[in-house]
């Protein structure tokens, strides 16, 4: 689940900038982070911290927006690709610097033990986090499919020029997305540090999951990158109960290579929107 | 790209020098290090800087070839620094083929998931890579001290010349249009997959070559080597240096190398400001800091030769006949083309015109081969055209120049002088007009005339009537893909469909 | 509202006025469009009800009044048709809705399909919606780029219908048209231009009727 809003900022971020953003994963770890700061330092409990998170991450995507995407828009892709690398590495230097190379753990969300439902005993964590990713991305489809600036911010991906020609001020509604983006990734930061912990280098796993997702679904297909995401996850975690982590990731790299191979334009080709 | 002058020849030249002559063994390791930087930078401006594709298994083949270095040098000792490039080199052959083919975003993720499959090899291949320890005690096989540096940067300096010399000429040229408008490169006859498997794998040999001293140097190899952070180092060195001069990678790794020793005191401090710089380079100095450097020193910036129309134009051979047979073209429900048919000889200027949409562009895509007919034929002599990919078209001996859009500071002049430089026996020049003054339309038609008279076969597609009826041996109208008029040009104007058509005026008013 | 839409300086547009700019490809219509909008600098002010606007962005352009249908239509493909409506649309949400069922009503090639994605709606429903669409912030200038491409007779004719009515209500209408004869059965004055230049303004009736409007275009 937490896979899932990785891939659903990735992709918004995506459809927005026009172009991969290459430090979505260090806002991840940017996010967990922050959970890790604000909850040992200013002892937050767990659920007080995903408003603490969403608010900084929010205004660290906005920045991500207004200084490596924004200025380059009349550049091509790589561009933003090699502006955003650099944006992942100050981050994760950065982050280096400040907290250490060491893996930190996130506090909990809601206290760790398990809770008894029906006969089966499920971990309060991981059905804490269900319950976030879940509301989450309701959420956020509701945004997008039933408000106006949702209406707006899909208008904006669609066609920049045709955006502004009825009114809609392009790069607000950019960095807008953005935003958006790095609260997302900041959520699931929180969600992931608890368990998996917390340090400087995860970052590039995490985009690289993000954009497999984003290929496998459907380039700029939400639901797709949903849905491929929540297939990455399920996948790892079978694969790896079975034979280990390390053939688990090799098995999704390697298939997303024969993947490429044998359909260069994705699975489901480029979406209409890219046509226009 | 510019060719070296002084001060670059002197910049290249300098640290090893110092470094035989002055510096402490220190200094001189120093200097090593730069040299296998700049290797490794070098080899990634082919793809990166040249081709314009974000290449990101760069890294990972620097760590292949320090780990085969590693582990072969106890048994081939000197010998294991070949086999490194080699080991670099045949992988990245064998996955460029179905990589390279790819879209840039998906190019990016390819080359991503090949470099974390390395380093998962690295990690966890324990009896082969030692693991997360590594794999040390290999160091006295392999040359060390001054030899290493010597052969470091004779190999270093033997690079840079050389491609500054290749990039200089027609390569350079050539790898300019190919990043920048890759259809005129097709069109040109450029095969844009060979090109990038060459300089993937020769990129990849590099970084090869570049592991294996890395691995010389430090004496110890580890994951880490193989890790997504020495990717983003040679990313952002060569980014900072200058990512298409032929300096760029030396300039980067003078800085890598330098700034964490300036910045010693704060952990790690030193990547962060790397980091940042990068972005401030892309943001603010595209052409990194070598280019900056020479803008310091008022050397204009390397302009784009524009291409120019010789003097004398010779006689073409090659096919004789252009046959377009019932050719359809159809976009979404829309038949763009509806069965067009027309011949045309070497010797011959035919005008294409009709309304917006009326299928003149798109017929000409079709016959270049940048569109594929979805029915009937094309043929030069005896040869099909329907199925090949147009670079091969074009080698066949057809031209094509463009209305849009055009590599910066090109003129549809230099456009013309492009495909007329091929030698091309018929030429599709799509509004070679638009835009120019009366003066230059004067020319054009002079020009027009030179190349039939030259034996070449021309289409034009314009919307200067008055040019193409004083230029054209015949004119054919296409009106919502079908040819609703052909023959002599003053035929065609007069004829009231094509009134009607064209300008929407009632067939009555003219 | 006694201001006048539009005025280029070289050109000017009046309340209830169809004026056609008309000239072959590369004549430069989209140029003068983009110009007007905020998309190209502009050499000359422009205008817009009477002030300036020449510093302002497109979008602050837009949202004074004026609607653009710009070449090729550029709908919005993952969005259906009333969502694309509501999207171009600065109104409170009740009028929005109020609106967007009127727009609806007014073209009932929209009407009947108006939860279908714009992609998947054929030409001439992909050009009404464009015309809709810029009609959603109501405006009182609209910009058309050869709206009439592509379509069948039919279809034109409606557009041209639309358009007229449009006129009678009081609209400004400046129409980019390749196919001067077509343009010219509805404008009231015409604006000829070649290679960027304007070569002569004119009461429709008067172009209609002159011989020498077939090349005067061809130039172009």
């Amino acid at each position: 689940m937490a896979y899932a809003l990785i891939a659903l900022g990735f992709v918004l971020a995506l459809n927005a900038a026009g172009a991969v953003n290459f430090a979505h994963g260090d806002l991840v770890v940017l996010g967990g982070a922050v959970a890790v700061v604000a909850g040992v330092s200013l002892g937050l409990p767990g659920l007080a911290l995903l408003p603490v998170v969403a608010v900084t991450l929010g205004a660290a995507g906005f920045v991500a927006a207004r200084v490596a995407i924004l200025p380059l828009a009349g550049r091509p892709p790589e561009a933003t690709f090699v502006a955003t690398i650099a944006l992942a590495a100050i981050v994760e230097h950065g982050l280096t610097v400040g907290l250490g190379a060491a893996p930190l753990a996130a506090p909990s969300l809601v206290g760790s033990g398990s809770l008894e439902v029906g006969g089966l005993a499920l971990g309060r964590q991981p059905l804490a986090i269900l319950l976030v990713g879940g509301a989450l991305v309701t959420a956020v489809w509701f945004l997008l499919e039933r408000t106006q600036t949702g209406r707006r911010m899909r208008a904006v991906s669609s066609d920049r020029y045709m955006a502004r020609a009825i009114g809609i001020p392009a790069a607000r509604y950019i960095a807008l997305s953005l935003a958006l983006a790095g609260a997302l990734a900041g959520i699931a930061g929180l969600l992931l540090g608890h368990q998996f912990l917390v340090a400087p280098t995860q970052g590039a796993g995490h985009m690289l999951k993000a954009y497999i997702a984003v290929a496998l679904g459907g380039w700029g297909s939400v639901p797709g990158a949903l849905l491929a995401a929540l297939g990455i996850g399920f996948f790892e975690t079978f694969v790896s109960a079975g034979l280990g982590d390390a053939w688990a990731s090799a098995a999704l790299y390697v298939g997303v290579l024969a993947f490429l191979a044998v359909r260069p334009q994705g699975l489901f080709g480029e979406p209409a929107g890219r046509r226009a | 790209m510019r060719p070296l002058d002084l001060f670059w020849l002197v910049v290249l030249l300098l640290p090893p020098v110092l470094a035989l002559t002055v510096l402490p063994p220190f200094g001189q390791r120093m200097v090593t290090l730069v040299g296998v930087y700049a290797l490794m930078g070098l080899g990634y401006q082919f793809v990166f800087g040249q081709l314009g594709a974000l290449n990101l298994a760069q890294g990972a083949l620097f760590g292949v070839g320090a780990y085969v270095a590693a582990l072969t040098s106890p048994v081939l000792g000197f010998l294991a620094l070949p086999a490194a490039v080699l080991a670099a080199a045949v992988p990245a052959a064998m996955v460029a083929g179905p990589v390279l083919r790819l879209q840039s975003h998906y190019f990016a993720l390819a080359t991503l998931a090949l470099a974390s499959l390395v380093n998962l090899v690295a990690v966890n291949a324990e009896s082969l890579t030692g693991g997360a320890n590594g794999i040390s005690g290999f160091a006295s096989s392999l040359p060390r001290g001054t030899t290493l540096l010597m052969m470091v940067w004779a190999c270093l300096i033997a690079g840079v010349l050389l491609a500054a010399h290749l990039f200089r000429g027609s390569l350079g040229e050539g790898a300019r249009l190919l990043r920048e408008a890759p259809l005129v490169a097709a069109t040109l006859g450029l095969d844009g997959g060979r090109w990038r498997l060459v300089a993937f794998v020769a990129g990849g040999a590099m970084a090869g070559l570049a592991g294996a001293f890395s691995a010389a140097v430090s004496g110890v190899v580890s994951p880490d080597v193989t890790g997504f952070s020495i990717m983003v180092l040679c990313l952002t060195s060569v980014v900072i240096g200058g990512a298409r001069h032929p300096m760029g990678a030396v300039v980067g790794a003078m800085l890598a190398v330098c700034l964490p020793e300036m910045l010693r005191d704060f952990q790690g401090a030193w990547l962060l400001a790397y980091a940042a710089a990068t972005l401030a380079v892309v943001l603010w100095a595209p052409a990194g800091l070598a280019g900056a450097i020479d803008r310091l020193r008022r050397l204009p910036a390397p302009a784009a030769r524009p291409a120019e129309m010789p003097a004398r134009l010779p006689a073409v051979g090659g096919p004789r006949r252009l046959v377009l047979d019932r050719v359809v073209k159809r976009f979404g429900g829309v038949d763009a083309l509806a069965g067009v048919s027309f011949a045309l000889e070497r010797g011959e200027i035919v005008g294409l015109i009709g309304p917006n949409g009326s299928g003149k562009t798109t017929l000409l895509n079709v016959v270049a081969g940048l569109d594929r007919a979805d029915g009937g034929t094309i043929a030069l002599d005896s040869v099909n055209l329907e199925r090949l990919p147009p670079h091969l078209i074009a080698r066949q001996g057809l031209g094509r120049t463009f209305q849009t859009p055009m590599p910066e500071g090109e003129s549809r002049a230099s456009d013309l002088a492009r495909a007329v430089s091929t030698d091309a026996a018929f030429l599709l020049l799509d509004e070679p007009a638009a835009g120019a003054t009366d003066r230059e339309r004067e020319q054009l038609a002079m020009t027009l005339r030179r190349l039939r008279d030259a034996g070449r076969g021309i289409v034009i597609v314009d919307h200067d009537i008055d040019l193409l009826t004083r230029v054209c041996d015949r004119l054919i109208c296409l009106d919502g893909g079908r040819v609703i008029a052909s023959g002599r040009p003053a035929e065609v104007r007069a004829d009231p469909a094509v009134r009607t058509s064209f300008l929407g005026l009632p067939a009555a008013a003219a | 509202m006694t201001a006048t839409p539009l005025d280029v300086g070289d050109f000017t547009v009046r309340a209830g006025e169809i004026v056609a700019l008309l000239g072959g490809n590369r004549a430069g219509k989209t140029r003068w469009l983009e110009t007007i909008l905020g998309f190209r600098p502009a050499q000359k002010p422009v205008v817009l009800f009477g002030q300036d606007v020449s510093h302002l962005p497109v979008e602050r352009r837009v949202t004074m009044g004026v609607g653009y249908v710009p070449a090729g239509r550029r709908v919005f493909a993952g969005l259906t048709v009333r969502e694309t409506l509501e999207a171009s649309c600065w109104l409170p949400a009740p009028a929005r809705r109020r609106l967007v069922d009127e727009m609806l009503a007014l073209f009932p090639m929209l009407g009947a399909r108006p939860q279908a994605r714009a992609w998947l709606l054929s030409g001439g429903q992909q050009q009404m919606l464009a015309l809709a669409r810029a009609l959603m912030n109501r405006p009182r200038l609209l910009l058309l780029d050869e709206p009439a491409l592509g379509l069948a007779p039919g279809v034109v004719d409606g557009l041209l219908g639309h358009l007229r009515e449009l006129a009678g209500n009081g609209m400004a209408v400046l129409l980019a048209e390749q196919r001067a004869g077509l343009a010219l059965r509805v404008a009231d004055r015409a604006v000829v231009l070649s290679r960027g230049r304007i070569l002569r303004t004119a009461p429709a009736a008067e172009l209609a009727g002159d011989p020498t409007l077939a090349d005067l275009m061809a130039e172009g």
